[in-house]
């Protein structure tokens, strides 16, 4: 009875990251992708893992998020001086 | 299977399904303030589990995501200021709803844990939470005239 809460956790997870896939819009791929961190962490938390836990917590709900919506930011901007050239 | 297993069971399967059907339809500004509402509700589910297992250690993990959650939401706040501009998000009933659970959770924990160090850490991890959630969801909404000028 005690693994519902593995289960809730793999099936938040499995659910996150398939999100996380069908989205095609980059900005809108980076929230998903930092709720899916969130949900990583909490799983790994339930199978007795609090240091991964943590590193993931760190890692997924600041740093990849803004490493991904910089990288947006300056292709967009290339892409708008690109079309001012011409 | 306790009853703080029951608890963070039902809140994190509700709290995080509702955020992530959030996140993943919808206007770009209903999906910011769902991302918002995540970390703020995982939080209380992490506190849960760590009084469920009976380890104080794991209290760690809610102290770093009632941290640095809101510190995610500002980076969605700073780097979608222009988008967020034309059409603000205004959800000021969920974000006080989910603080009120916050604040409910962390006061059952200090009732179960008594006056002791732990009970004072818990309380700085709801204030943390709370004051970081609400931060996060004013610069959302564009509170903050500095963070326009994205």
């Amino acid at each position: 009875m005690a693994d519902a809460v593995i289960v809730v956790a793999l099936l938040l997870v499995a659910a996150s990251a398939t999100v996380a896939v069908v989205t095609r819009d980059p900005v809108r791929q980076a929230l998903v992708l930092a709720v899916l961190g969130v949900v990583l962490a909490v799983l790994f938390t339930v199978l007795q893992a609090p240091d991964v836990g943590l590193s993931q917590l760190a890692v997924g709900s600041a740093l990849t998020p803004l490493l991904l919506m910089l990288t947006v930011r300056k292709v967009r901007r290339r892409g708008q001086e690109k079309g001012r050239g011409r | 299977m306790n009853g703080w297993t029951l608890a963070a069971t039902v809140g994190l399967a509700g709290g995080l399904g509702t955020a992530l059907w959030g996140v993943a339809t919808g206007p770009l500004r209903r999906r910011v303030v769902a991302q918002n509402l995540s970390t703020a509700l995982a939080c209380p589910g992490l506190l849960l589990l760590s009084q469920a297992y009976g380890r104080p250690s794991y209290v760690d993990l809610g102290l770093v995501l009632a941290l640095l959650g809101p510190v995610g939401t500002l980076v969605f706040a700073r780097l979608l200021a222009d988008e967020l501009a034309e059409d603000p998000p205004r959800a000021w009933g969920p974000t006080w709803a989910v603080a009120g659970l916050g604040a409910a959770t962390v006061i059952a924990l200090c009732v179960a844990t008594g006056p002791s160090r732990a009970m004072v850490k818990l309380l700085v991890i709801g204030a943390l939470l709370i004051g970081g959630n609400v931060i996060a969801s004013r610069a959302l909404s564009g509170g903050f005239r500095g963070v326009r000028r994205g």
